[in-house]
């Protein structure tokens, strides 16, 4: 599904979070979105997601104005993973990803065997069965991660929002999650803090200041000069001689 | 997920034992077999012969006691149970919205300086008195910005304490310039919680008010599951946050207010009984929900039991019972609940 944001603003006590953002994401596309801590990113996936209203500007779902849709009818089309949830309950691995059918059930619709079925798949695509029964509370930052990106997949949404999602986890799973998320048939934003994972996004914007400052292919985009305007480092572009893959090697720009 | 429709066959058998205990211990000790004669004479109608000071005892002493115990044991556990979803606070119990403050300064501004000249009620003043503290701290909250997530429920916290302070310091005022020590100890006893004084028309406030919470919160069961990560995270399961909470929250709070004006606030019950059955039952609110009300009930009516007979001729307040007897009943569920994990 389609997702579009219009001259998307946030301000909080009169500070500019995010600013005039405007761009959208095709159907099936993984769009990665980078840039410096505090430049806006969690937020703006947050109105993405319809969790915050934006005070400025607006955002479409297959050219739906997402102020007209129901909360429960976005988290049917959206699915969130934010980048720090955490929780005092003891509650189970299976108890978490079971949340994800909250938006499909109701007094008509109650819980089903296609509902458990979405769990027991989710569960699996993030390599999580055999935890199933595990506590929360046991489980690493990285378990966690993969749980709540379990959460998200049970929701069955069209459009995936991420952010890091792999933050917390080891250098295996941070490629098997990516991976899995680049074969999910469904539209994908994803927050990056790895340039070079960023690398292998259909397409990448960079946030500065709040504003979205360039969007476009990785390789038209991630280029030593925008890098370093952002980052404010300087970036060799390497070639992996295996595969002829573009790597990102960075330097303090002193 | 789906184990509620199982509480529906427990519970009213175990609230009708609860009762019914209610009803027949006492100074007096009554045949259970009395008490349901009478009720079976109150309700369907037969004709029974039952001694008429039992039938009278029964009827118009014990059994509405008992029964507005456990309305106000389940709506207190509901309570309880919403705002320490809601709030992601261990601590927060029924009366951390000002509302038991407020009661006491409605009930002191009634009893002890007189206001309404008499012609309102302790209860009135009471209810009256929860209402307003529970909307200057919505106020309060509201005006402090509330923001989202975990900030709010700060604010909403903090905008509790502090109406909660504000008001407690009206009762003592108003205790300290006009309260005679009668007066003041009537007052302490109520603020423990008290049912000596209540009757059936009281019941008729408690019932509605205990099968509203109930209600309420049954729809809202997916709700309250969704907030487990907290209210961002509810709202991209597609609860509609500030709705849900609006209603969650204002409905306990009035149910709260309701049972604080009738019997005074009787502390304990709406903070660890939710937490004894989250050790019991686990976290979902599907059986979380139906074992809070059932397990509120029955201990206030345990309660209120103990407060008449442990000591010969004398009531205890059933406040300091539900501590007494809450207190280490908690720390045995904990270490247990420590173990078994």
């Amino acid at each position: 599904m389609k997702i579009a944001a219009e001259g998307v603003g946030w301000q909080v006590g009169g500070t500019t979070i995010v600013d005039g953002v405007t761009f959208d994401v095709s159907p099936g596309e993984m769009f990665g979105l980078v840039g410096p801590n505090g430049s806006g990113k969690s937020t703006l996936l947050k109105m993405l997601a319809g969790i915050r209203p934006p005070s400025a500007g607006r955002i479409a779902l297959a050219d739906a104005p997402l102020e007209t849709l129901s909360r429960r009818r976005i988290a049917q089309t959206v699915a969130f993973v934010e980048q720090f949830a955490d929780t005092v309950d003891r509650i189970t691995v299976r108890d978490a990803v079971e949340l994800g059918r909250t938006p499909w059930l109701s007094a008509l619709a109650p819980w089903s065997a296609r509902d458990e079925a979405a769990v027991s798949d989710a569960l699996a695509s993030v390599d999580m069965t055999r935890f199933a029964a595990r506590s929360w509370h046991t489980l690493s930052g990285g378990e966690r991660q993969r749980v709540h990106i379990a959460r998200a997949l049970a929701q069955h949404p069209a459009i995936l929002v991420l952010d890091e999602p792999t933050n917390h986890l080891d250098i295996h799973h941070q490629l098997s999650i990516l991976t899995l998320i680049r074969r999910l048939r469904v539209t994908t934003i994803v927050a990056l803090h790895d340039l070079n994972q960023a690398m292998n996004c259909d397409r990448v914007g960079i946030m500065d200041q709040g504003r979205l400052v360039a969007v476009g292919t990785p390789h038209e985009v991630l280029t030593a000069d925008r890098i370093e305007a952002t980052f404010a480092i300087r970036t060799t572009i390497c070639i992996d001689p295996s595969d002829g893959t573009r790597l990102l090697r960075f330097h303090n720009a002193t | 997920m789906n184990k509620a429709w199982h509480w529906g066959w427990i519970a009213p058998p175990v609230l009708l034992v609860a009762l019914v205990a209610g009803a027949s211990i006492g100074e007096t000790a009554i045949p259970a077999q009395t008490v349901l004669s009478v009720l079976a004479n109150k309700l369907f109608g037969t004709a029974i012969p039952v001694d008429r000071i039992d039938a009278g005892i029964i009827w118009n002493y014990r059994l509405s006691r008992a029964l507005i115990a456990a309305c106000c044991g389940a709506g207190l556990a509901l309570s309880g149970v919403v705002l320490q979803a809601l709030l992601r606070n261990a601590l927060a119990d029924p009366y951390l919205l000002g509302i038991s403050a407020g009661a006491s300064t409605g009930a002191v501004a009634v009893t002890v300086a007189g206001l309404g000249g008499g012609l309102v009620s302790l209860s009135a003043g009471a209810f009256v008195g929860a209402c307003a503290a529970f909307v200057l701290v919505v106020a309060l909250a509201q005006a402090a910005g509330g923001g989202t997530g975990a900030r709010a429920a700060g604010v909403i916290i903090l905008a509790g304490i502090a109406g909660s302070q504000l008001f407690n310091a009206l009762t003592a005022f108003v205790i300290a310039k006009s309260a005679n020590a009668e007066q003041a100890r009537g007052i302490m006893f109520w603020l423990l919680g008290n049912l000596s004084g209540v009757r059936w028309p009281d019941a008729w406030l408690a019932v509605p008010a205990a099968v509203l919470a109930l209600t309420v919160c049954v729809l809202h069961i997916r709700a309250l599951d969704a907030f487990t990560f907290g209210s961002d995270s509810a709202a991209s399961l597609g609860i509609a946050v500030r709705r849900c909470q609006a209603v969650l929250i204002g409905v306990t709070a009035l149910v709260t207010a309701v049972m604080v004006s009738l019997v005074g606030s009787i502390g304990f019950v709406g903070l660890v009984i939710p937490h004894a059955m989250r050790f019991l039952v686990g976290v979902r609110h599907g059986r979380l929900i139906p074992a809070s009300a059932l397990a509120g009930a029955v201990f206030l009516i345990a309660s209120d039991i103990i407060s008449r007979i442990v000591i010969p001729g004398q009531v205890l307040p059933i406040g300091v019972i539900t501590a007494l007897i809450g207190a280490p009943a908690f720390a045995l569920i904990l270490v247990r609940g420590r173990s078994g994990r």
